[in-house]
């Protein structure tokens, strides 16, 4: 099982040689369905592909599911709006929660209490991604409940010709983009990516295979500046949480910010995915290999030796 | 324009120190600096020709006005310097005196205007003030629609002119949040308001959303705490979008805003009608009090607002959950506008406050919006790693 996460490709294009280092003949199936409206402007990624790409059209396929299908639209849209109102709630209690903790961290403590009130605050924080996981899953299966996948004719059409262009495939080129569309498409095809497929992923794409994906932008000018869970991936690297475009929306320069981002996935690898990096993952469970900069516990950044440590 | 800064003396005190500074120095000095001189944190204005007195116009507030430009001797050259703190951008015109005669004009050594319903200024912009890049007809930006409609008001006892906003791919299966714009034909043609949404929405920062842009036909009447307008817009013009687009239903999905006298409008209709709209954008409010007597200074028209908003400030409540609003630091208005950040926040809102160093205008009610409308309805910038 090889997957390979690069950084972003708009400047620094690695992802030709990353597929022509995983060495196989054949048709590659591109998913570009994070771009919406121009998936179909495909002919740059195809020619990086040295002209290999077939293009699953996800998103093509996404709307035309919700056009012609018009009992499962009405269910996916009322989850949408079920959701939206989750992440309202979870937008507020989170930010409150990561506020707390900074308050906290910047009190003074004389009789050195500060230590137990940080670890609760974190905890805080923790159990507000918690209950939102939670309440997501609900609504997923709530939605179960009332619509499925698996008896509509029109989403099974899709799914068929999806097969059977993987069938053909030898290895996928997962674009950024959208996250949440390219999680929604999978999630509504059952897109399962085959271990014996190589996977070259960047950007929304390397979020997309990982099992939780983190939507992040310290810079926005939105209310809820606090990372948030949004959703499960397709778990291809559970063991990674991907942050693509790091230097350009996270504070690379607060640690005590990013150690609170570590301590809320205290499990996962979190690795920046900046312009120009390649990352080789021969099995599900490698962790980031050597030359990958990830967050460490503490909150500095650090870049994974030889020995598989992190060299600070 | 711009000038070199540093320990340089300034461009004017250089030129006054010309020998011989004859009419030829001075064309060549006008003509290579324009008007004003920005050269730090320095503004030096000039204007050029026979007059008895000339000043520099403006409203800022800390600044003496008018500012008396003095003759550099020997020549038909008027200069006043000023500070000019990085980041400012000011409004401002030239009073000439002729005898007994007073002329008043745009500064014509300065090609910078702002527009406004009474008329146009000359723009003096600090080092560090640049017009937001969202600003601009960007071709990348899929444009939304702007439709032309009339609502039949019973309250007002008129037909009342409405355009209403659609975002680019505008979807009828999918519900929109809705923003109710004060002012709306001044938003759209002094403030871009158009152009900044499509641009807002096409770079991610700003949710697709619905907005209605509802023109005054007596703003000092009909804003300042006025029963009718605000059953206009609660109790006919909602139901009147909500019948037609596909609307969030829920106080959360509905947002009132306005500038100045519409700010006053927003929040009393707000209060009117509490549980109805979920936040207001508020742009330089006049939120005049007065914490004894009666004594605003601001002529009749604050009379009204004067009294809504001693009322409100006795006895505080949570029309709304959230509220964004921002003030020009050299407008008058800022020390009210400060004043009731506190209040708002003790009545429970949550207040996102900003501060421009900027006067009582569109192009700061423009400037602003690129922070308070994101921070109101957050597009999926998230969501998206390209």
């Amino acid at each position: 099982m090889t997957t390979i996460l690069l950084g972003p490709q708009r400047f620094t294009v690695t992802v030709t040689a990353a597929v022509r280092s995983l060495d196989v003949d054949g048709p590659i199936a591109m998913v570009n369905a994070g771009w919406l409206e121009r998936e179909e402007d495909d002919a740059e990624l195809a020619g990086l592909l040295d002209g290999r790409g077939r293009n699953l059209r996800l998103y093509h396929r996404l709307v035309d599911v919700m056009t012609k299908d018009t009992a499962f639209a009405k269910g996916a849209l009322a989850f949408r709006e079920q959701q939206e109102e989750l992440r309202g709630f979870y937008g507020l209690r989170l930010q409150a929660a990561v506020d707390t903790v900074r308050a906290v961290r910047q009190r003074s403590s004389p009789h050195g209490l500060k230590s137990a009130a940080l670890t609760s605050a974190v905890q805080a924080v923790r159990d507000v991604d918690r209950w939102y996981a939670s309440q997501l899953k609900e609504l997923y299966r709530e939605m179960g409940r009332h619509v499925s996948v698996w008896e509509s004719p029109v989403i099974g059409w899709h799914r068929g010709e999806i097969e059977a262009t993987l069938d053909g495939c030898v290895a996928i080129v997962i674009a950024g983009g959208h996250v949440g569309v390219l999680l929604q498409a999978f999630r509504l095809f059952s897109l399962e990516l085959p271990e014996e497929l190589p996977v070259v992923a960047w950007s929304a794409g390397a979020m997309a295979l990982t099992e939780r994906v983190v939507l992040f932008h310290d810079f926005t000018h939105q209310e809820v500046t606090a990372p948030e869970f949004h959703d499960h991936g397709l778990g291809r690297l559970p063991g990674i949480i991907a942050l693509p475009h790091a230097r350009r929306r996270l504070h690379l320069d607060d640690p005590q910010r990013l150690a609170l981002l570590a301590r809320r996935f205290p499990r996962k690898q979190l690795v920046l995915l900046d312009e120009g990096t390649v990352l080789l993952f021969p099995t599900a469970d490698s962790p980031a290999p050597p030359g990958a900069r990830v967050i460490a516990h503490d909150g500095t950044i650090e870049t994974v030796d030889d020995d598989g440590g992190e060299a600070g | 324009m711009s000038a070199q800064t540093g320990t340089r003396r300034l461009a004017i005190n250089r030129l006054r120190d010309r020998v011989p500074l004859d009419a030829a120095a001075v064309d060549r000095f006008v003509s290579r600096y324009g008007s004003p001189i920005v050269e730090g944190e320095r503004a030096t204005f000039l204007w050029r020709g026979e007059a008895d007195e000339v000043w520099v116009r403006h409203r800022v507030v800390g600044l003496p006005d008018p500012l008396a430009m003095k003759r550099v001797a020997g020549t038909d050259l008027f200069a006043v310097t000023t500070v000019l703190p990085e980041g400012s951008r000011v409004e401002y015109q030239i009073e000439v005196r002729r005898g007994e005669a007073y002329e008043r004009c745009n500064d014509p050594l300065n090609p910078r205007l702002a527009h406004s319903p009474l008329g146009s200024s000359s723009v003096c912009a600090a080092v560090g003030y640049h017009v937001p890049d969202w600003v601009a007809l960007d071709p990348e930006a899929r444009p939304g629609q702007l439709l032309d409609e009339v609502v039949r008001s019973r309250a007002l006892r008129r037909d009342q002119p409405v355009q209403v906003y659609l975002p680019a791919r505008f979807n009828r299966a999918i519900r929109y949040p809705l923003l109710i714009v004060h002012d709306g034909g001044d938003y759209l043609g002094y403030a871009a308001m158009k152009t900044v949404l499509d641009n807002l929405i096409h770079r991610l920062d700003v949710a697709p959303l619905v907005v209605a842009f509802v023109p005054p036909r007596d703003r000092l009447r009909e804003y300042p705490n006025h029963a009718p307008h605000a059953r206009f817009i609660a109790r006919e013009l909602v139901p009147w979008l909500s019948e037609r687009l596909p609307l969030l239903e829920t106080p959360e999905g509905r947002c009132l805003m306005g500038s100045s006298f519409g700010g006053v409008a927003s929040l009393s209709t707000a209060l009117r009608y509490p549980g109805m709209f979920g936040s207001l954008l508020l742009e330089s409010a006049s939120l005049v009090f007065t914490d004894i007597g009666f004594e605003h200074g601001g002529g009749p028209y604050f009379d009204p607002v004067v009294k809504f908003v001693n009322r409100y400030r006795a006895k505080p409540t949570r029309p709304v959950d959230r509220i964004a609003m921002t003030c020009g630091v050299y407008e008058p208005l800022i020390t009210p506008n400060r004043s009731m950040v506190p209040v708002f926040r003790a009545a429970g809102m949550t207040v996102h406050y900003t501060e421009a160093r900027d006067g009582h205008n569109w192009e700061n009610w423009r400037d602003r919006l690129g922070d308070l409308l994101p921070w109101l309805f957050p597009g999926p910038q998230k969501f998206v790693y390209e």
